[in-house]
């Protein structure tokens, strides 16, 4: 199997290393606007990796079974070109605009039967699985509600910024309800040692990926972590440059529903540095995705594609990306 | 002079409420009663 790794930062990385440490990848190959970061990358992972030069072709995409996307920006062209040169494509953006531009693949790769998974990084991504994994056993999910806090590389410090100030979008009652970026605080407890953190309703694409896998679901939500000055910076462009790399990062899932008589609620959670999981996520996406392990092809989130969860997580422990289970009461 | 600087007094009072206000409003915020984490291993994923 062959892969390639758009993007050389944080996220790419990672996914490259993880990509590079799997028994059915032969190959992988590393581009990036920056050659001299994509060759760096590449020079630190060994004789199974490549640098590929300059921006992704259809030259470059020969032979390729499936391609990671992390570089910034808008993933649609890439992912089109890929799964027209018959390649999986697993993209690991959080910008809405993208999410939807990506989903709207759905029917061109379904026809060609490839898989695009959108969504496939910390969050979304492993907020997915999450939710996926703790709705197990219920008869009716009533609400999800995802939270996250932490960032990965300056691109994804820079999407953190956008997004408090961009229209959040839920799913209320059987309809899209648009709220400001920045409102309706809710004191979220992520896994020890994140612990407490102020989350605000932001530009995220949760919901979008999380309504097709819960149609019936009342609320679908998705909250960011922030602090005052995030919220009150939001408008303006970032007052100085983001750092290479954020500090530990945590995601929160919590599920509502019935089971039997009775109401349950689940909630899980996972806390890694965004970058380190974002990368994992993507790379285990990818390998499964050339071995057909998803339950259809087409574009869509995890949370619809993944067939059980439980190999998934297992698989994603083994890389050190560890997901916990909140038991007790919750206040 | 003096009405100018009760309209700023009453100004700052008034942003003052405000920013009270949308600093206390929110929901949640009650720290776990009871339990904990617990690390999804062994059984639980196989």
């Amino acid at each position: 199997m062959r892969a390639l790794v758009v993007g050389a930062g944080a996220v790419g990385a990672r996914a490259a290393r993880q990509l590079v440490s799997i028994d059915a990848v032969s190959h992988v190959g590393v581009c990036d606007t920056d050659d001299r970061r994509a060759a760096a990358v590449v020079e630190s992972l060994g004789s199974d990796a490549a640098f590929v030069t300059g921006d992704v072709t259809a030259a470059s995409l020969e032979g390729v079974d499936t391609v990671v996307l992390a570089q910034p920006g808008d993933h649609r062209r890439v992912a089109e070109l890929a799964i027209e040169r018959g390649a999986d494509v697993v993209s690991t953006s959080d910008a809405m605009s993208t999410v939807k531009r990506l989903l709207d693949l759905d029917a061109e790769a379904t026809e060609r039967g490839r898989t695009v998974v959108v969504g496939g990084g910390f969050s979304p991504g492993l907020t997915c699985v999450l939710a996926r994994h703790a709705a197990e056993g219920f008869d009716e999910v009533d609400e999800v509600h995802v939270a996250k806090v932490g960032t990965g590389g300056p691109s994804c410090a820079r999407q953190h910024h956008r997004a408090l100030s961009d229209l959040a979008v839920d799913w209320r009652d059987g309809a899209w309800a648009r709220r400001a970026g920045g409102s309706g605080r809710e004191l979220v407890w992520f896994p020890d040692p994140v612990r407490g953190v102020d989350c605000y309703r932001a530009g995220l694409p949760d919901a979008l990926l999380l309504v097709p896998a819960f149609p019936d679901a009342r609320r679908i939500t998705a909250r960011l972590g922030a602090n005052r000055r995030d919220r009150l910076t939001s408008w303006l462009p970032m007052l100085r440059p983001p750092h290479p790399e954020g500090g530990p990062g945590a995601v929160r899932v919590e599920v509502r529903g019935t089971q039997g008589a009775a109401r349950e609620v689940r909630v899980l959670g996972a806390v890694d540095r965004p970058a380190v999981g974002a990368g994992a996520v993507a790379a285990v996406a990818a390998w499964w995705a050339v071995e057909g392990r998803f339950v259809r092809p087409g574009a869509a989130g995890l949370a619809v594609l993944l067939p059980d969860t439980v190999p998934f997580l297992a698989e994603l422990s083994r890389r050190g990306v560890r997901a916990a289970v909140f038991e007790g009461v919750s206040g | 002079m003096i009405r100018t600087l009760r309209r700023a007094a009453l100004a700052l009072g008034l942003a003052s409420a405000i920013a009270g206000v949308l600093r206390l409003r929110g929901t949640g915020g009650t720290p776990p009663q009871g339990g904990g984490w617990r690390e999804l291993s062994g059984p639980d994923l196989r």
